[in-house]
């Protein structure tokens, strides 16, 4: 008798340790980044981002290739592409890796928007910067997604290109949106 | 003589209007690849993870950007997050294979372990070999 309880506590832990453990992962994460400024409006989708978080510490990344970033220009994607921007050639992906602050307080098994932090290295063209950007847990029905948005300064990345300023912002949105298998 | 003159500079004018209208904005936004009739490099699934994983660069030279034919057996056919179909064809390492994006919103009847033939552009190598705008040729 005594045995079987001692089994039951121990499924019992296993069973929630495993949930905390697991690996959250997909690799369509979808990643849209925008540009504004009075001259052109540039928009930019890559459907193909792989991501993985783990559900008790909270490790968290990202990582893309620049080629998969697809423009509703052809011509944009080109510059995007070339040496005078990206250089996607030489620099192929992209890479952030960090944490989810206050994992804690998300409950991965109970439906829910849990508002987090996340703090990281992000690696674009080679540089690597840190980065902090709020976001938000959901769960639904057992399925975890996440979203979140940021900015960053391409001249802190080194991408000089001669329209930065003008008719490309320098201020770039990045928009997050995962959803794990 | 005058008129003649005045016809061939607004002919010429007209033509390079259209042409630079054509090439600056309409083309661009309308074109689309043609991933079929384009010329591709024809691999297997299992062979250009193995170029991927022993050479990264090397094959950044020779695919990103181009069409590639791939054949392999299909690990599993689903739908991203869009909605877009996608598939992932085996390599002989199960932690990095071929991953697939599909045109097309429908999601590919296939059965795992069946051997399919994509065409598609190579956008690069993450745990898998990643290819985007991609069509089935042979199923």
């Amino acid at each position: 008798m005594k045995k079987k309880i001692l089994f039951g506590l121990l499924f019992l832990l296993v069973g929630t340790l495993s949930y905390a453990q697991k690996v959250y992962s997909t690799r369509t994460a979808q990643i849209k980044f925008s540009s504004s400024t009075a001259a052109e409006d540039i928009d930019a989708v890559n459907n193909q981002v792989q991501s993985k978080f783990t559900g008790k510490t909270g490790q968290l990344m990202f990582s893309l290739l620049m080629k998969g970033f697809v423009f509703e220009n052809a011509m944009m994607q080109e510059h995007f592409n070339g040496k005078e921007y990206m250089e996607s050639d030489k620099f192929p992906k992209a890479e952030f890796k960090g944490t989810i602050n206050g994992m804690s307080t998300v409950e991965l098994e109970k439906d829910g928007a849990y508002p987090v932090m996340v703090s990281g290295d992000l690696t674009i063209k080679g540089i690597t910067k840190p980065v902090k950007a709020a976001g938000l847990i959901l769960v639904e029905k057992h399925i975890v997604s996440a979203e979140s948005s940021f900015k960053i300064k391409l001249q802190e990345f080194g991408i000089t290109g001669k329209d930065i300023g003008t008719v490309i912002s320098n201020n770039i949105e990045i928009k997050v949106a995962a959803k794990y298998d | 003589m005058k008129k003649k003159l005045i016809i061939a500079v607004l002919l010429v004018g007209v033509l390079s209007f259209v042409g630079v209208y054509y090439f600056v904005f309409y083309r661009p936004t309308h074109h689309v690849r043609d991933i079929a009739s384009e010329e591709a490099i024809v691999v297997s699934a299992k062979d250009i993870v193995k170029e991927f994983q022993t050479n990264e660069s090397t094959s950044n030279t020779k695919y990103l950007n181009k069409v590639a034919e791939i054949s392999g057996e299909v690990v599993e056919a689903k739908k991203d997050q869009t909605g877009k179909p996608t598939v992932t064809l085996k390599s002989d390492d199960s932690f990095s294979n071929v991953f697939v994006t599909l045109r097309g919103d429908k999601q590919l009847e296939v059965k795992g372990g069946a051997t399919i033939t994509i065409r598609g552009v190579v956008t690069g190598f993450l745990s898998d070999v990643v290819i985007n705008d991609g069509i089935v040729v042979k199923q």
